[in-house]
């Protein structure tokens, strides 16, 4: 008799391939769009809608292995020292062409000589997941920035909405050591935030480790969100 | 738009460009991409075999791989391969494209690492965004990847350090350069130094890999061991810390130790052929023939379409079993063998040896009688010229078959290359053991190396009483005695160097002195001298272009 697999097991690996699958189905869509966009048909930007979900559903994925590789302990850190600037340029170009087409302007503010020591690929998960929802709650504009700030790294995103509802508003004095829980009532952006929390508690430096907030206001008025890192 | 200012007048037209994908759409997909990008010339493979003639028969500046290539080479091995071969050199790009999180099995687990990686699914704008800042980062990288090949450290620690102070976007690599450059111009303790600075500024695995080999070239053994051991508390997939922990004990008379720890690390990177060969060796050292049995089969197994597939994994698997009484079975995986490989002498050498030691083991003389007299055959064919695994298993059969001298005269010719490599040595003892010798074998060793040694001496003798023309003549005709002698190759070279230094560089001497070189780091080209040896040579190579 074949070994029983865990259910755990199984889920993810039943997600690597639903996460396969969504690779192939987007290179079509990215076909499909090329094609329609040559002969200046009126659905592609249909198309980019299309587009944004299947990369919200290919973030949620990710999200959730990482998550059941914490669970299971397997899920180590790869830090090295990054630019800040490249890697909020990389972040940009995923998003840039599905935010122009709701005419939403992505810009970046970042000294190029700011380098941090951090696991890149988390990092970006965890600002993927923001600008994601940006796209749906800003009204013109996003902002990328990071800077050193008390002692501290610190990545923001920022949007020209209205802003994060009061339940989601999360550390907004931006405490290194707030210890308010996080609120699962809010369904998905409730999973957002724990894998974000994980992820700044992860980046540990001389006993100091990462941590975020939310907050409304910032440059552009709308919602902030920060990820601090030691 | 994102300001990408850096980037933006990168030319990508001229590129040649290889596509490696075994999905059909995909490679139409990427293909249409990159044409959009204005590439001109685009080629494609659907597997790693194809991949690697097309990459022999034209020089691609980008290569796109899928990991995952399916059955034969995977793109790992398509990597491996093409730099082995230098089809691929410093100067060009190796992106490998891996679907979501094989990423994190892969990395740290091998010989060759690619430039970057690139993960499905990815729209054109991230493709083009990839392509030009590696592009970019290999730039500046370059320079100091051509000086490291050739061996001109210094050089490339002044590039490193003008790169740092300008905090290129790719400062991580850079600093990663720096620290190996350290390490390979044998200045250890600057080393550490470096790495230690590092550390200051993050927590790098890379870098605390790093501290911990500087500690272990440094011979602080212990420090070495304690570093590695905790990196691998954190993190237990960090590959290469397990093969440093396995040096680590090796170094310090620990063999069973290091053994566990190899088993460790191929436990958890099962496709990694060469630590596979290493473990078997050391297993079979330590007498451990189960082990060195399974570890020899996987890189026979692994190593199926690999570039770094050889005889010996063959033998020794062979060797191991016979260990284990299993001799029909190690006749058939010498069989195997013969049908894998092609039909050259130094193969049919090999195996025929081989076989010969296994029929003697069934004791059936007469076939291990003629196996071997085939073997002698191939070998006065090859006139000598033997990888010292081929000529101790040959020495061995005849040591079986009972001719003690053939067997002895052909392991003092090991000796003479190896002399000062206790690997080498160290096989050697297991061998005169295993034909029940090893007092006789323990005193060929001794002799045979203290002779060697007398012999550079008096060379190094007479060049440090400044009888140079004397040591010249001396150093050459020893060299030609012990060709595969790095040694004395190296102190070739040096003496002639040393002679121009005081009389002036002339043609012929240069000449001899740059053949003698390059026999040294054809036979060890990580041997501590050959930075020192390569600047002399520099030296006087432009003194004479300029007289």
């Amino acid at each position: 008799m074949t070994p029983k697999m865990s259910f755990s097991d199984i889920l993810a690996s039943t997600l690597h391939d639903t996460k396969n699958s969504l690779g192939i189905l987007f290179n079509n869509l990215e076909n499909i769009i090329a094609g329609c966009r040559e002969k200046n048909c009126a659905q592609y930007q249909d198309f980019y809608l299309l587009q944004y979900e299947i990369k919200r559903l290919n973030h949620s994925l990710i999200r959730l292995l990482s998550l059941y590789k914490a669970e299971k302990s397997q899920l180590t850190m790869n830090v090295d020292f990054h630019s800040a600037r490249e890697l909020l340029e990389d972040v940009a170009v995923q998003h840039e062409i599905l935010l122009a087409s709701r005419g939403i302007q992505v810009d970046i503010d970042c000294d190029g000589g700011l380098f941090h020591a951090m696991d890149r690929n988390l990092i970006m998960g965890v600002i993927d997941n923001i600008i994601n929802n940006a796209f749906r709650y800003t009204k013109s504009a996003v902002r990328l920035s990071a800077a050193v700030d008390g002692g501290y790294f610190v990545i923001r995103v920022e949007d020209d909405g209205d802003g994060y509802p009061p339940s989601m508003l999360f550390n907004e004095q931006q405490d290194p050591n707030f210890s308010g829980n996080v609120d699962f009532s809010t369904g998905s952006t409730g999973l957002g935030l724990y894998f974000s929390t994980m992820v700044a508690q992860m980046h540990v430096n001389r006993d100091q480790s990462g941590f975020i907030s939310i907050y409304n206001g910032g440059t552009l008025g709308g919602g902030v969100f920060s990820i601090y890192l030691p | 738009m994102v300001k990408q200012e850096a980037t933006a007048n990168i030319n990508l037209k001229m590129k040649k460009v290889l596509v490696v994908d075994d999905f059909f759409n995909f490679r139409l997909t990427m293909k249409n991409m990159l044409r959009s990008l204005g590439i001109m010339y685009i080629d494609d493979a659907a597997n790693g075999e194809e991949a690697i003639k097309k990459l022999a028969a034209r020089k691609f500046d980008i290569i796109l791989c899928d990991y995952n290539l399916g059955p034969g080479k995977s793109g790992q091995q398509v990597l491996e391969e093409a730099k082995y071969r230098g089809y691929i050199n410093y100067a060009g790009i190796f992106i490998m494209v891996t679907a979501e999180n094989t990423l994190e099995m892969i990395m740290g687990a091998m010989e060759y690492e690619p430039d970057d990686y690139l993960m499905k699914p990815f729209a054109k704008e991230v493709l083009e965004k990839k392509i030009k800042s590696v592009t970019l980062k290999k730039e500046n990288v370059r320079d100091i990847e051509k000086a490291i090949i050739d061996s001109d450290f210094d050089h490339a620690l002044r590039i490193c350090d003008e790169l740092i102070a300008q905090s290129p976007a790719n400062l991580a690599e850079i600093m990663k350069l720096k620290g190996e450059v350290l390490l390979k111009k044998g200045a250890y303790a600057e080393a550490a130094e470096f790495y230690d600075k590092v550390l200051t500024m993050g927590n790098m695995t890379w870098a605390r890999l790093g501290r911990g080999r500087a500690d272990l070239l440094l011979g602080r053994y212990e420090d070495a061991k304690n570093r590695f051991e905790e990196i691998l508390a954190q993190n237990n997939k960090v590959i290469a810390a397990y093969d440093e922990l396995a040096r680590t004990y090796l170094k310090s008379g620990q063999p069973e130790e290091a053994q566990q720890v190899l088993m460790k690390a191929a436990a958890i990177s099962p496709r990694a052929l060469l630590r596979h060969k290493t473990l078997g060796g050391l297993a079979y050292r330590n007498e451990d023939y189960t082990t060195a049995e399974t570890s020899f089969r996987a890189a026979v197994v692994h190593g199926k379409h690999s570039c770094f597939k050889t005889t010996s994994d063959y033998t020794q698997l062979a060797k191991s079993m016979v260990m284990r009484d299993a001799l029909q079975e190690s006749l058939q995986v010498l069989g195997q063998a013969s049908r894998e490989f092609p039909e050259s002498p130094d193969t049919r050498l090999h195996l025929s040896a081989a076989e010969s030691l296994v029929y003697t083991k069934m004791n059936k003389p007469a076939e291990a009688k003629r196996a071997l007299a085939q073997a002698h055959k191939y070998a006065q064919d090859l006139a000598g010229d033997l990888p010292s695994a081929v000529a101790l298993d040959l020495a061995q059969a005849h040591l079986l078959a009972g001719d003690v001298e053939k067997g002895t005269d052909i392991i003092r010719g090991v000796i003479g290359a190896n002399h000062d490599n206790d690997d080498v040595l160290n096989t050697i003892r297991i061998v005169f053991k295993e034909t029940g010798m090893p007092e006789k074998g323990e005193k060929i060793i001794k002799d045979t190396t203290e002779d060697i040694m007398r012999l550079n001496n008096e060379g190094v003798d007479l060049a440090r009483r400044g009888k140079l023309a004397e040591a010249i003549d001396y150093f050459e005709k020893a060299a030609a005695r012990l060709p595969e002698n790095k040694i004395i190759n190296a102190n070739a070279a040096q003496v002639l160097m040393l002679f121009m230094k005081q009389n002036g560089p002339d043609e012929e001497r240069l000449s001899k002195a740059s053949s003698y070189l390059e026999r040294v780091r054809r036979i060890d080209g990580a041997y501590a001298d050959i930075p020192m040896l390569l600047s002399m040579y520099r030296e006087l190579a432009s003194r004479e272009v300029s007289s």
